[in-house]
C-alpha cells in the first residue's frame, strides 16, 4: 500500500529554498508562540483562544484596509488596539473572577472562547475565502535561481525580531515588566508587595493580543489565504515552537517558532517518505518529543512542583 | 502609653463556610514587638492574612487611625504594612536584586538603590549574591531574602507569619537576632506569629495567645512566660 | 418545602426508583415514533426542529462525551484529543462497509479493539505528560486527524476531503414490529395523536431502526462505564484523579491505570464513532476535528463531569443547542435578525457560563431539585429513618 523509499533532496538550491521559506514562516510562528508564551508566563495557562483572537484581529485589519480602503499598516495597528482592549476586557469579565491558581478551569475558558470567536468570526464575515494585503512591498531582496528572499520575509524576520527586543526590554527595564514577572513568580507574595495582580495579568492578555494580531497579520499574506480556519494549523505550529523554546521563554519562543518553520519547510519537504500533508503531524511530533524529553525547553525555566 | 498603630476589633474570618476567627481584638503599639503564639489551626496565619486583606472578614482592622478591613491587598501595602508570609514568600524565579526591588514596588523615590544597597550591608548573605536566583537560595537565605524584600517598602508595620518554620536552631537565633535590631534601629513596629514561643517571647514587647479563633491569654511576655498554666499549656515546658 | 426522606431499600424507595426506570423505558420506548416526522414547534416566532436524526446524532454524541468522561471526568486527565479516537472509528466503520461491504455492527470487531490498542499507545506518553501539557499534546493529536484522512495513501479507504459517502442502508429486518407498534401508540389517547396518521417511510422506518441499536449500543456502553466506576479500578481512577501522589503511595499502579483510561475512554469514543457512521451515512474529515474534540468538552462540562446521566445531557445539550441556535433567526422580544452559522457561538458562550454558575453541570443542577423534592437516606442499623 505505502512505498516507502527513503530519499532525501540534496539539491542546494532548493535547499536554500526551503530554508528561506522556513525563516519566513518561522518567523510567523515565532510571533505567535511569544504571545502564547507572554500568557503562559503570566498566569500558567495555555491560551487556546490566542490563534481565534489572532484571526479576529486579521479579519478588523481586513475590513479596514479591504473594505475601507485604509494603509494595510494603519489598519493592522488599529486591530492591534482593537484585539488587546477586548482581551482586557475579556480578563477582566471572564477570566479574572476564576481562581488564577486552578488552571483547568480557566483552560476550558479559553476553549469556550475558541469556539465564540470563530464562529462570531464565521458569522460576521462569513467563510468565504478572502486576501489580506501585506504590510511589505512586493519582490525580492536577492534571488537564486529557485531561492529568493522576499521583502516579506525579511520583514518578517526583522519585525519579529524587533518584537522580541521590545517584549525583553518591557519585561526586564519597566516596573510593569517587574510586576509582570513578580506575579508570574509567585501571585501571593507579588500581592504583598502591592502590585495589582489582575491589572498586571490584564494587561499581559492585552499585550499577548496585540503581539497575536501582529504575528497573524504577518503570516496570513504569506498563507495567501483568509478564512476562519487560518489560524487553526498555525495555532498547533505556534505552540510546537512555544515547547520546543520552553513554554515561559520569549527568547525560547522566538527561537523555536523560526525551528519549527525550518522543520515544516525543510525537514518535511526534503525527506520523501514523511508526506508534506503532514507537516502539521511534524509539529504535534515536536510537542510531543519536547514534553517528553525536556517539558521545559531550550530555553525554559524548570519549575519544580511542589507536594 | 504609647500609640497604637494596628487596632483590630471583634474580628472575625472564615474560609467558605469554615469560620476561623471568633471575633479577636488586639492592638500593637508603635516600635513594638508584638508576639501572636498559639497551636497549630488556632487561626495565627489566617490573622495576619486578614489584616493584610486576603480573606473575606467582617468586624474593624485600622491601621494608622484608617479603617482597611474592607481595602484591596495592593491598597493595603500602600499604606504602609509588609507581610512576610509562611513558606518564605519569595520570587523563586527573580534575582535576589529584583526581588528586592518587586518589594520596593509602592515606593516612587530615588532612594531604592540605596536602600537595595543598606539591605545587602544588613544581610551580607544577601549582597554576595546579588544575581542568584531567589528559588535557588537556602531556606534561611531566603528567609532572610524575604524580611528585607518586605522592608524595601519602608513599611510602618511588619508583619511577619512563622519565621522560623523550617530552619536551623542556629539560623533562627541569628534572624531573631536581627529582627530585634531591625526593631532597635529603625524602629520598625512587627506583629510576629510564632510557634516558636520562647524565642518570640524573648524579643517581644507584648504577647498573645491565640486559641480556636479567639485571644485566650494577652500581657506582657514576662508575665505569660511566668505563669505556669500558659507555659504548660503553650510553651511547653 | 423541606424535602421527604425515603430511607434507601424501602417499599417507597423501590417504588420511586421503580416509576423512574418504568418513565425512562417508556419514553425511550415511544420516542422515535412521536420525532420520526419532526416535530416542528414554534417559540416567539422561530421555528425549531425535533428530529430522529438529531436524537439519533445526539446518543452517538451522549456515548462520545462518555467516552471523555471516562477520562477527564472521573480520571482527571484532560483530553482534547477525543474527537481523534470517535474519527478513527467512524472511519472504520465506514471504510470497512462502502470498501469491504461489511455490515455495520460488525465493524465494531475491528474499531474496539484498534481504538483500545490507539488510546493505550496514546496513553502512555501522556503518563509523563500532565495537566495543561496533556492538553496541548491531544489538542495537536485532534488537528492532525484531518490530515492524516485527506492522505494520499489513504483516499481508496477515507475518499480524502470530499468525505466518505456510505452507500450501505442499515435495512430494519421484516419481522421488526415497527409499523404495528406506531399503530399501537397510536391508540394511546394525548400521545398518539403526535404522530400523525401518514404510513413510515421506507426512510422513517430505518431511522428508528437505527434508533433502537443506537440505544442498545448506549445502554451497552453506559452500563460498562457505570460498573467500572463502581468498581476497584473505578476507584482507583477517581483516587488518581483527586490525589496523584496519594494514590500511588497507596499502592496504584498509575501507569496501569491512567492508560487504561486512556484506552478505555478511547474504546466508547471509537464506538461512538460507528454509531455516528450508522446514523449518518457520512463521515467527513473536516468535521473531525478541533471543533468536535472542543464540543466534547463542551457536552462534558454542560452535562456534567465526573456524573455518567451528565454525559447523556451534554450530548443532547451539543446537538440540541447548536441546531436551536442556528435555527434561531430573531431573539425574542429584542427582535433581533440572526443569520449565521452562530450555533458553536452558542456552545462556545454556554460552556464559558456553566463554568461559572454551574460548574457540576446540569446533571449537578438536577440532582439539586431533586434533593428539593425527596431525599434517599441510608438506612442505619435499624432500618429506620435517622431523625432530625
Amino acid at each position: 500500500m505505502f512505498l516507502l523509499a527513503v530519499s532525501v533532496d540534496t539539491d542546494p538550491e532548493l535547499l536554500l529554498a526551503r530554508v528561506l521559506d522556513g525563516l519566513r514562516f518561522g518567523s510567523g510562528y515565532g510571533a505567535l508562540a511569544l504571545a502564547l508564551v507572554m500568557i503562559y508566563k503570566a498566569t500558567g495557562v495555555l491560551n487556546f483562544a490566542q490563534g481565534e483572537l489572532a484571526l479576529l484581529g486579521i479579519y478588523i485589519a481586513w475590513a479596514l484596509s479591504v473594505g475601507w480602503g485604509w494603509p494595510i499598516i494603519i489598519a493592522v495597528i488599529l486591530a492591534m488596539f482593537a484585539t488587546a482592549t477586548l482581551a482586557a476586557g475579556i480578563e477582566r469579565t471572564i477570566i479574572r473572577p476564576f481562581d488564577p491558581s486552578n488552571h483547568l478551569p480557566l483552560v476550558i475558558v479559553t476553549l469556550g472562547l475558541f469556539l465564540a470567536i470563530n464562529s462570531f468570526v464565521a458569522v460576521t464575515w462569513t467563510t468565504d475565502l478572502k486576501a489580506l494585503p501585506s504590510m511589505f512591498p512586493k519582490g525580492n531582496v536577492f534571488a537564486v535561481g529557485v531561492a529568493h528572499l522576499t521583502w516579506s520575509g525579511l520583514g518578517m524576520f526583522i519585525t519579529v525580531l524587533v518584537m522580541l527586543g521590545a517584549v525583553t526590554l518591557l519585561l526586564n527595564r519597566t516596573k510593569v515588566g517587574l510586576a509582570f514577572r513578580a506575579v508570574s513568580s509567585n501571585i501571593e507574595s507579588a500581592e504583598l508587595v502591592g502590585i495589582k495582580v489582575g491589572q498586571t495579568l490584564q494587561f499581559g492578555w492585552a499585550l499577548a493580543a496585540a503581539i497575536g494580531t501582529l504575528a497573524g497579520a504577518l503570516l496570513v499574506p504569506e498563507l495567501q489565504v483568509l478564512d476562519p480556519n487560518v489560524m487553526l494549523s498555525t495555532l498547533v505550529f505556534a505552540f510546537a515552537g512555544a515547547a520546543l523554546g520552553g513554554l515561559d521563554s520569549p527568547k525560547g519562543a522566538v527561537i523555536g517558532g523560526i525551528l519549527v518553520g525550518l522543520i515544516r519547510n525543510v525537514v518535511v519537504q526534503s525527506v520523501s517518505f514523511i508526506p508534506s500533508e503532514l507537516s502539521v503531524g511534524a509539529a504535534v511530533f515536536v510537542i510531543l518529543l519536547v514534553l517528553l524529553v525536556k517539558p521545559s525547553g531550550l530555553f525554559g525555566s524548570s519549575k519544580v512542583v511542589r507536594v | 502609653m504609647s500609640e497604637a498603630l494596628l487596632h483590630v476589633s471583634d474580628l472575625e474570618a472564615a474560609y467558605g463556610d469554615v469560620k476561623v476567627l471568633h471575633g479577636i481584638d488586639f492592638t500593637v503599639n508603635v516600635g513594638d514587638i508584638s508576639v501572636v503564639l498559639g497551636a497549630n489551626g488556632a487561626g495565627k496565619t489566617t490573622t495576619l492574612r486578614a489584616i493584610c486583606g486576603q480573606v473575606h472578614t467582617s468586624g474593624s482592622i485600622a491601621f494608622n487611625g484608617a479603617e482597611i478591613s474592607q481595602e484591596a491587598t495592593a491598597d493595603i501595602v500602600r499604606r504602609g504594612i509588609a507581610h512576610v508570609p509562611q513558606g518564605r514568600g519569595t520570587f523563586p524565579e527573580l534575582t535576589v536584586t529584583d526581588n528586592l526591588e518587586a518589594g520596593a514596588f509602592v515606593r516612587k523615590d530615588p532612594e531604592i538603590n540605596a536602600d537595595i544597597d543598606k539591605w545587602f550591608e544588613v544581610f551580607p548573605v544577601l549582597g554576595e549574591r546579588p544575581d542568584q536566583l531567589a528559588g535557588s537560595l537556602s531556606g534561611g537565605e531566603q528567609q532572610m531574602l524575604a524580611v528585607a524584600r518586605a522592608m524595601m517598602s519602608r513599611p510602618r508595620l511588619l508583619l511577619l507569619d512563622e519565621p522560623s518554620l523550617g530552619l536551623a536552631p542556629i539560623i533562627i537565633e541569628d534572624l531573631f537576632g536581627r529582627l530585634a535590631a531591625i526593631n532597635a534601629d529603625e524602629g520598625m513596629t512587627m506583629l510576629i506569629v510564632e510557634q516558636n514561643a520562647n524565642l518570640a517571647l524573648a524579643v517581644a514587647s507584648h504577647a498573645y495567645v491565640l486559641e480556636a479563633g479567639t485571644i485566650a491569654i494577652s500581657g506582657e511576655p514576662e508575665v505569660l512566660s511566668g505563669d505556669e498554666a500558659v507555659r504548660r499549656a503553650y510553651l511547653g515546658y | 418545602m423541606t424535602p421527604r426522606t425515603i430511607v434507601e431499600g424501602s417499599a417507597l424507595h423501590r417504588r420511586v426508583q421503580g416509576a423512574n426506570w418504568s418513565l425512562w423505558i417508556i419514553t425511550i420506548a415511544i420516542l422515535p415514533f412521536l420525532v420520526a416526522i419532526p416535530l416542528k414547534p414554534s417559540v416567539f416566532g422561530n421555528s425549531y426542529t425535533i428530529g430522529l436524526g438529531n436524537v439519533n446524532e445526539a446518543i452517538a454524541w451522549a456515548v462520545a462525551v462518555l467516552g471523555l468522561n471516562l477520562l477527564t471526568g472521573f480520571n482527571g486527565q484532560l483530553s482534547l484529543g477525543n474527537s481523534f479516537f470517535v474519527g478513527t472509528g467512524a472511519y472504520l466503520t465506514g471504510g470497512l462497509v462502502q470498501t469491504y461491504h461489511w455490515s455495520y455492527l460488525s465493524t465494531l470487531v475491528v474499531v474496539i479493539p484498534v481504538c483500545l490498542a490507539i488510546g493505550l499507545i496514546v496513553g502512555v506518553p501522556a503518563l509523563r505528560i500532565q495537566g495543561l501539557y496533556l492538553a496541548l499534546v491531544t489538542f495537536g493529536l485532534a488537528a492532525v486527524f484531518p490530515t492524516i484522512v485527506k492522505l494520499d495513501q489513504l483516499d481508496r479507504f477515507t475518499h480524502g476531503s470530499n468525505g466518505l459517502n456510505i452507500e450501505s442502508k442499515l435495512l430494519p429486518a421484516d419481522w421488526m414490529p415497527i409499523q404495528g407498534t406506531l399503530e399501537a401508540i397510536r391508540k394511546i389517547p394525548l400521545i398518539g395523536d403526535w404522530t400523525g396518521t401518514d404510513t413510515f417511510s421506507s426512510r422513517q422506518n430505518e431511522a428508528i431502526y437505527a434508533y433502537f441499536l443506537l440505544v442498545m449500543i448506549a445502554a451497552a456502553s453506559f452500563l460498562l462505564a457505570r460498573n467500572l466506576i463502581k468498581s476497584r479500578p473505578g476507584r482507583a481512577l477517581i483516587a488518581i484523579r483527586d490525589n496523584e501522589i496519594g494514590a500511588e503511595v497507596s499502592g496504584i499502579n498509575l501507569s496501569l491505570y491512567k492508560a487504561g483510561a486512556f484506552g478505555a475512554s478511547a474504546l466508547l469514543s471509537g464506538v461512538a464513532g460507528t454509531m455516528l457512521a450508522i446514523d449518518k451515512n457520512f463521515v467527513s474529515p473536516d468535521e473531525l476535528g478541533i471543533n468536535f474534540a472542543i464540543f466534547l468538552v463542551v457536552g462534558l462540562i454542560v452535562g456534567g463531569s465526573a456524573n455518567l446521566k451528565g454525559s447523556l445531557i451534554g450530548g443532547f445539550a451539543v446537538i440540541f443547542v447548536r441546531q436551536w441556535a442556528t435555527q434561531t433567526k430573531e431573539v425574542p422580544l429584542i427582535g433581533w435578525e440572526l443569520n449565521g452559522p452562530y450555533g458553536q457561538m452558542v456552545l462556545g458562550i454556554l460552556l464559558i457560563a456553566l463554568m461559572f454558575a454551574m460548574p457540576g453541570g446540569i446533571a449537578y443542577g438536577l440532582t439539586k431539585i431533586r434533593s428539593r423534592i425527596y431525599r434517599v437516606v441510608p438506612a442505619d442499623h435499624r432500618g429506620e429513618a435517622p431523625t432530625g
